[in-house]
């Protein structure tokens, strides 16, 4: 055990564990502006509660190094059901507020399957893609995967969390591109989905057809075309977010001296909009620091992806990485008025422990594939 | 524990290599994107989210109190309050109830209260300044996301006293009309500003940063009207327009000392306090603003202009035969059927005579004239800080023919201001002194403190204080035995002049049915306290004179305000008449003997001079039964014999209602021959009468059937 110990410190990528302690470490600084108001408000320390989270979330990630991941490839099926059974008993027993992830009260914690759900995805496809890869040329092989992520995919949009299935897409986009797939016909899928939304929204505004999403939902991606369409109401968001960050200028408005923060003009922008508040008081080189931070962990996890000892491990590395990037492309592309509106965490930055646990395993995971990705013999 | 090794392809390989250019060119993405927001649009966005929080929200100064010269209020302000809504607090769902319940209580549509607070705004008005009941009731709702704020509204206690004079002001508290226009920016102070910042939900917020900057209450300002003044002003005006059925009217008190203005009473006038339900017309101040022929109440002007020249002396003699004959036309005066005759000065003035005066005109010549008109202010604003003041109309000195300068000597061609006319009368009742009229006497801060006292202001002298006296004596016999004898009030001496101006017609000529009359004077005439001018436009019930019209509303006006303002009462009336000044009519000479004709003519008080050598009179000037100052001298012809030759002037004889044979019989008696056109009696004679000719001249006389004396005359 000791030696698997030293072995493992040994193997660890310490460039990826130190950008994402970086990344933790500008996460509670941000946070501590941004809750200025709302830790009074709600007599609640976002800060200390962020860092209790990302210990424990520092626990999983080391407990998730202790043995080889590509164990799960051999209980695959498990996991998905296990993955069908959480999202029907959020169906079930799932609350929600207007827009929010729905969450599973347990005890005082309220736990939101939604992050898990991608973890349990990424492990159970991979396998899935792994057994398929170089294969998956023909639509024979392509509709089956697709179908393997559209059972959940369904089940979240029922929630609905446009944003959670958003990232699912964007998971089965990635692993099927590293698992050989064809890539006009990944392409014309995706690319069709996209058409068949654009026309799914357009029946449903003139001939009222049926839809899965909300109204709101609905209107997020409505305004992000043209925010002027309800600048108090939705279009609100999508603007002011932009002044937000765009008044940050170069250097900043300082910490704590954001007045659009102070006074925020933004819902809960110590979650989805917490990139605002950085764009605002610490200005482009704020925000240009974490996006390299942000960048070399992408980098270094691509980096492993690359250097994987398996393909099942490569297509985890490739999933992992590709719900993270999710994450921050939506994120920010929201917060710059390049993406639209869906409730979406800045990975380790945004306050919310499911989501820092969620993404610190998906981490670990990552850096699982990195110190076996050579045969270990104990 | 065994683990399939499945080894990593190839492809895979490329394809992850794929994966990352695909991020690398995401991030380069969103990294020019944020260059492009933060770093060129930085500066925009900034002022964008400064937009967003700050709202100037004005604090308003109260205005300051308009009072007359004792401090009665006039104007003041109180504050109402004014509802507005912030759309974003409104529950969903709650619109229509929240209009439905507004609607009830300000009597305003549903639809269009619902529409105001669903606009998507922060701030919306649903109505300003409303009434006390209705804003308890609406605060009693206590209604989510509708608010109110205190805003101070402008009333006017008194309603429409003084309305045209005091204006109004706007929605915010803007001064828009009269003394609230002109002394805007000193009643309304300076707005206070409090910078508050708002948070997304459009609240306050209580810590954030707010910068304050107190309003500076305005100032008030101390009218020179006397509230009592105005007030009998109105009421005589009232009852003037009432009577007469004018189209609009006016009066007009003064200070003459001072220029100071106690009364200025419009007709029509409208309620300030609901000032947008009257036409715009009502809201003008014609006292100022329009210009009008004077007529006759000019004739003070001329005169005094004459006397100061020495073109004319009280002593001097003037004879009115109906009408004269000036190059370019002929000028009737108002009483044409019955002339005045042989006339002294004063006896031209208390006649309102137009011969006199046109006679006096003439001699004074062109610049004397215009010395005059400029001297006294016409054709120039006075300067008076009411907004909208006309500057008049005087026929330019270049063009001016002698038939302009005739037409200007009797009130007519030139069109002024009732204030330019009044504050040119207090000059000549004042010593002189041509004044500054003065509506605000002082200003005082919000808490009372005096901050400036407006002087009167002298712009020039015109004439001397000697010249004053005498016109003044001059008007007081107008009141007293002239055309004014309606002004005359027991116990005060008051002097004044009529005026019947005839209306022009738009696009030329005078109107012949419609007359400004107007009466202007001044008491007491020994130690002028006021000067007072009513004018009328257009009476439609008979009688348009001014005499018959103004004068009773001037005498009500100056009899008042004198026992108001406590001014003892002098001189009994008929110490005037005892004076030097008292005239003696005319007895009929004519046929009589020389002798006994001198003799009475003398037990009269009258001198005589006898032209001839004849036994009988055969002619006399002035005819019988005119009024003339004792004094005076009155022309008995006798048979004088014809082309005797003598290089003798004798006065050309009053032919003036004779028939052709009554001239005749005068022509056969005197060394004149005369030419006679026409049939009936004399109307015009030329040389006039009174003109010094030479024995031998010829006289042509212009005979018209008789007709009645007009029953309007044009000129009292």
């Amino acid at each position: 055990m000791l030696l698997r110990m030293r072995r493992i410190l040994k193997n660890l990528d310490y460039t990826l564990l130190l950008s994402i302690a970086a990344i933790l470490c500008i996460g509670f600084v941000v946070l501590k502006s941004a809750t200025v108001n709302a830790s009074v408000k709600f007599d609640t320390n976002f800060v200390l509660r962020q860092m209790l989270w990302a210990g424990m979330g520092f626990c999983a990630f080391f407990t998730v190094l202790i043995m080889d991941c590509s164990v799960f490839a051999g209980f695959s099926r498990w996991l998905y059901g296990l993955n069908i059974v959480l999202l029907s008993s959020v169906l079930m027993f799932g609350k929600s507020v207007k827009g929010a992830q729905a969450w599973i009260p347990i005890g005082p914690i309220r736990f939101q399957p939604a992050e898990l759900v991608k973890i349990l995805m990424i492990l159970s496809l991979a396998k899935f893609l792994s057994d398929r890869a170089g294969r998956l040329n023909t639509w024979a092989e392509l509709i089956p995967a697709f179908l393997y992520v559209g059972v959940p995919l369904g089940l979240i949009l029922m929630q609905p969390d446009l944003g959670t299935g958003l990232v699912y897409v964007a998971i089965l986009f990635g692993m099927l591109v590293v698992s050989g797939a064809s890539l006009p016909k990944i392409l014309l899928l995706i690319g069709g989905g996209l058409a068949a939304v654009v026309s799914w929204i357009t029946g449903h505004y003139l001939w009222g057809w049926w839809m899965p999403l909300k109204d709101y939902q609905l209107m997020r991606l409505v305004v992000f075309v043209n925010p002027d369409v309800d600048p108090r109401g939705w279009g609100w968001n999508i603007i002011q977010a932009k002044i937000t960050v765009g008044s940050g200028g170069l250097w900043g408005r300082g910490w704590g001296k954001g007045p659009q923060t102070l006074n925020e003009f933004l819902p809960e922008q110590w979650t989805d909009f917490i990139f605002c508040v950085l764009g605002e008081e610490f200005g482009f080189i704020g925000a240009f620091v974490l996006l390299l931070l942000f960048f070399i962990l992408i980098w270094r996890g691509i980096r492993i992806a690359g250097q994987a000892k398996d393909t099942y491990s490569a297509l985890v590395a490739v999933g992992v990485v590709s719900m993270i990037v999710f994450h921050i492309l939506q994120n920010i592309g929201m917060a710059v008025g390049i993406m639209p509106i869906t409730g979406i965490p800045l990975p380790l930055v945004s306050y919310g422990g499911n989501s820092l646990l969620a993404n610190m395993i998906a981490l670990g995971i990552l850096m699982n594939v990195h110190i076996y990705k050579e045969p270990f013999i104990i | 524990m065994t683990v399939r090794q499945q080894p990593v392809r190839i492809k895979t390989k490329k394809r992850i290599q794929i994966i990352l250019l695909l991020v690398s060119l995401a991030f380069m993405g969103l990294f020019s994107r944020l260059i492009w927001i933060q770093l060129f649009k930085g500066e925009e966005l900034q002022k964008m989210a400064y937009e967003a929080r700050f709202r100037d929200v004005a604090i308003e100064a109260k205005r300051g109190v308009i009072s007359d010269r004792n401090g009665r209020p006039l104007a003041i302000s109180i504050t109402t309050d004014s509802f507005y809504a912030n759309p974003p607090q409104i529950e969903e769902g709650k619109e229509a109830e929240i209009a439905q319940q507004l609607s009830g209580i300000l009597g305003v549509s549903q639809t269009e209260i619902l529409n105001q607070i669903t606009k998507n705004q922060a701030f919306v008005w649903i109505q300003r300044k409303v009434d006390k009941e209705k804003a308890e009731a609406i605060k009693a709702l206590s209604l989510k996301g509708i608010h109110s704020v205190e805003e101070p509204e402008r009333v006017y206690p008194k309603g429409a006293l003084l309305a045209n004079v005091l204006g109004f002001v706007g929605m915010d508290n803007n001064g828009l009309n009269g003394i609230e226009a002109s002394f805007d920016k000193t009643l309304s102070g300076t707005p206070g500003t409090l910078m508050v910042e708002f948070d997304s939900k459009n609240q306050r917020i209580p810590e954030a940063t707010q910068k304050f900057i107190a309003p500076v209450d305005g100032s008030s300002l101390v009218l020179t009207i006397d509230e009592t003044i105005q007030y009998i002003a109105e009421r005589e005006l009232r009852k003037l327009a009432e009577t007469h059925q004018t189209d609009r009217a006016g009066i007009l008190v003064m200070e003459p000392k001072t220029g100071r203005i106690l009364a200025m009473a419009v007709s029509p006038t409208f309620d300030p306090n609901a000032y947008n339900k009257y036409d715009e017309n009502l809201w003008k101040n014609l006292l100022i603003s329009d210009v009008y022929e004077p007529g006759s109440t000019f004739k003070t002007v001329v005169m005094s202009g004459a006397l100061e020249e020495g073109v004319v002396t009280p002593q001097d003699t003037f004879y009115c035969g109906g009408a004269i004959k000036v190059k370019g036309g002929t000028i009737r005066c108002w009483r044409t059927g019955r002339p005045h005759g042989y006339e002294t000065f004063f006896e031209g003035v208390q006649n309102s005579c137009n011969p006199v005066f046109v006679t006096i005109g003439l001699k004074m010549g062109q610049d004397l004239f215009y010395k005059y008109l400029n001297g006294f202010g016409f054709g120039q604003k006075t300067g008076i800080d009411l907004p909208g003041e006309g500057t008049g109309l005087i026929v330019g000195q270049k063009r001016c023919t002698e038939l302009d300068l005739a037409t200007m000597s009797i009130g007519q061609a030139n069109a002024v201001t009732p204030i330019q006319l009044l504050t040119a009368f207090c000059a000549i009742c004042n010593g002189g002194n041509l004044m500054k009229p003065q509506i605000v006497q002082e200003i005082r801060d919000a808490s009372g403190n005096l901050v400036e006292t407006i002087e009167p202001e002298i712009v020039r002298q015109v004439i001397s204080p000697e010249t004053s006296k005498t016109v003044l004596s001059a008007l007081e016999t107008v009141v007293s035995q002239g055309t004014g004898k309606a002004a005359y009030i027991e116990g005060y001496r008051v002097g004044g002049k009529t005026g019947t101006a005839q209306k022009i017609i738009p696009g030329g000529g005078y109107s012949s049915t419609e007359f400004i009359p107007s009466f202007m004077g001044v008491a007491p005439a020994n130690d002028p306290q006021i000067v007072c001018l009513v004018v009328a436009d257009n009476p439609k019930t008979g009688v348009h004179t001014g005499s018959a019209v103004c004068a009773p509303a001037f005498e009500s006006v100056v009899r008042d305000t004198l026992s108001y303002l406590k001014v003892p009462a002098q001189v009994v009336p008929e110490q005037v008449s005892a004076s030097s000044l008292q005239a003696v009519t005319v007895p009929s000479l004519v046929e009589k003997d020389v002798q006994a004709a001198v003799a009475e003519i003398q037990q009269a008080g009258l001198q005589a001079s006898v032209i001839g050598d004849g036994a009988q009179v055969i002619a006399q000037l002035p005819l019988a039964n005119t009024q003339i100052l004792k004094g005076n001298s009155v022309v008995l012809y006798t048979r004088m014999p014809k082309n005797a030759g003598t290089a003798a002037q004798i006065p050309a004889p009053e032919l003036t209602g004779k028939t052709k044979e009554e001239i005749l019989k005068i022509s056969e008696g005197v060394d004149l021959s005369f030419e006679i056109v026409g049939e009936g009696v004399a109307m015009y004679q030329d040389p006039a009468p009174g003109t010094l000719i030479q024995a031998g001249d010829k006289i042509t006389v212009q005979l018209e059937e008789e007709k009645e004396p007009s029953e309007e005359p044009l000129d009292p």
